[in-house]
């Protein structure tokens, strides 16, 4: 794959700037299994906290129009399992490793990512927007005080590794969020976390989710992640990774015009496995043809005039 | 994968019988295990977005064939596929039936629980295994593919709730009656008939494997849609459909926090 691929993001240089985005590819391995994801530009794994979560009884998924409900509840192994059993395996593929993590206060999250700050990883994303715990996750992802609080504390307890801040579209302005996070010193901000959603079966007229509600994610969502990147980017001067309903090349470019640096491709990993490879493929080829040495030269190139 | 369409037939008001061309997917495929299919063009749509997962009914001479239900919008386009069409698919997913050899086994299945049993009842005839079947249904039209499953067993019990095909109720009933002359018992189909089986078998002392069949999104173990509950000892833990499923023993499900 050819250099112009090559993506800087916080000092960090990816591949190339399709990463799997956090909650849609397990610890990688799942996916090792079924494609080469050496060529992913990274990963983004699923949410880590300080100890394992079990997540929400059943059903915890839904599809709906154009996209899926999601009331996982953040199920993951804890921060030392990830470490001591999946990061080695998932280290020898040659790909850039983002952990997202979160906790239920702000010692919490501190202490995962002091612990993380330590380890063999790349980069740290701060998950501050889980619709589907009450505690932690989106009570700070929903209030700019305390995203300023958490994000400030982490960046301080920081001393390697640099720091992105998962925000949440459930707010009525992201422009805030996406201030409070460079105040408080963080790196980068990725956009967005899933938007909060509901879905009831007509016939036995409950929920389709045990939750009563979930995450909406998937193609059905795009258009108000790109307003949300495009709005924090005419915000804030820390590099955006955009994320929401990307399923090919052509959405990628849309959330590089809007200002993302680089992107996160979720729920289209669960529909085939081989779309964030094909994404990069296609990518390239659009680069080619379009004579853009640097996914870069995209990024919050709009043309708002009119 | 990629596949020609061979055969998309209609067996009755809900049931479809389809057959798809992929020597590399038969070629990878075992007794048990499921694929993730997608139910239109989405090149063009994407709706719906996730593919479906559906049980492998059986495998021959490079084609493998589904036994579908159209229930909602997705089966529904399922059935709409034209033969000679290009559908898309997983590789073959999930684990496999534990195959016997020259035993006598009873195939327990429901609904379109007989989709995986299919295969299952003719890889254990070819092995030298007597094989009965017990299927049940809540009509005459959701017992499907009767004469090719007569040719693939040695007994054929079929039942339906209302009698108007085989024995009227339930199948765990003549099951229960034969169930001390199986050396090994394999069922698939709703989750209230697979309690009941695996409960008889126990209760026998005859060991017992279930096909679940859970909601996914991806069907590869990432997106943790697909939980069921099995016990380990004193223990009831997590286990993923998908990857360490969708066969488990019966008798270590943890029946009630699956109902």
């Amino acid at each position: 794959m050819s250099d112009r691929l090559k993506t800087v993001f916080c000092g960090i240089e990816f591949k190339n700037p399709v990463i799997t985005a956090s909650g849609t590819f397990g610890y990688g391995l799942e996916y090792a299994k079924h494609i080469d994801i050496s060529k992913l530009g990274g990963i983004s794994v699923k949410g880590i906290s300080l100890r394992e979560t079990l997540g929400n009884p059943m059903p915890r998924i839904m599809e709906t129009t154009s996209g899926m409900l999601n009331a996982i509840g953040l199920q993951n192994v804890g921060v030392y399992k990830f470490i001591n059993e999946k990061l080695p395996e998932l280290r020898k593929h040659d790909t850039k490793i983002i952990v997202n993590f979160w906790g239920k206060t702000i010692d919490e999250y501190v202490e995962v990512a002091r612990i993380l700050d330590d380890a063999d990883v790349d980069m740290l994303e701060m998950n501050i927007s889980c619709p589907n715990i009450k505690e932690g996750g989106i009570a700070f992802g929903t209030d700019p005080k305390m995203t300023y609080e958490v994000t400030y504390n982490v960046k301080k307890a920081l001393k390697n590794k640099p720091l992105m801040v998962k925000l949440s579209p459930n707010v009525t302005n992201i422009r805030v969020y996406a201030k409070a996070c460079e105040q408080a010193g963080a790196d980068a901000i990725s956009a967005i976390n899933t938007l909060l959603g509901m879905s009831v079966n007509i016939h036995t007229k409950k929920p389709h989710l045990y939750n009563v509600t979930g995450g909406l994610s998937g193609p059905a969502i795009k258009p108000v992640a790109i307003r949300m990147v495009h709005e924090a980017f005419r915000t804030v001067k820390i590099p955006i990774m955009g994320i929401g309903g990307i399923m090919d090349w052509r959405d990628v470019v849309e959330f590089g015009l809007v200002g993302a640096s680089a992107v996160q491709v979720g729920t289209a990993n669960f529909i085939d496995p081989e779309i964030p490879l094909k994404i990069i493929d296609d990518l390239d080829k659009y680069m080619i043809d379009n004579n853009i040495s640097n996914f870069s030269e995209l990024t919050g190139t709009v043309d708002l005039s009119r | 994968m990629k596949g020609k369409v061979v055969k998309n037939q209609q067996l009755n008001d809900k049931y479809f019988f389809l057959e798809i061309k992929s020597e590399e997917f038969v070629t990878q495929a075992h007794v048990g295990q499921f694929v993730m299919i997608k139910p239109g063009s989405q090149n063009y749509t994407h709706d719906p977005l996730l593919r479906r997962p559906l049980g492998i009914a059986d495998v021959k001479d490079g084609k493998f064939s589904l036994v579908y239900m159209v229930v909602g919008k997705g089966t529904k386009l399922l059935s709409e596929f034209h033969e000679n069409g290009m559908i898309e698919f997983s590789a073959p997913l999930g684990n496999r039936f534990t195959l016997l050899e020259n035993k006598r086994v009873a195939l327990v299945a429901g609904g379109i629980g007989i989709a995986p049993v299919y295969w299952l009842a003719k890889t254990l005839k070819n092995r030298g295994c007597v094989v009965d079947l017990y299927y049940g249904g809540r009509t005459v039209d959701d017992v499907v593919l009767l004469e090719e499953l007569k040719e693939n067993t040695d007994h054929l019990i079929v039942t339906t709730d209302d009698g108007s095909a085989g024995i009227k109720g339930y199948v765990t009933l003549p099951f229960k009656e034969n169930v001390e002359t199986y050396d090994m018992v394999y069922t698939c189909g709703p989750k209230p008939m697979l309690r009941t089986v695996s409960e008889i078998c126990i209760n026998a002392d005859i060991p017992v494997e279930v096909s679940l069949d859970e909601r996914m999104a991806c069907g590869l173990g990432a997106c943790l849609g697909c939980i069921i509950y099995v016990k380990e000892g004193d223990e009831i833990v997590q286990k993923r459909c998908c990857v360490e499923g969708p066969v488990f023993d019966g008798a270590t499900i943890a029946w009630d926090k699956l109902i």
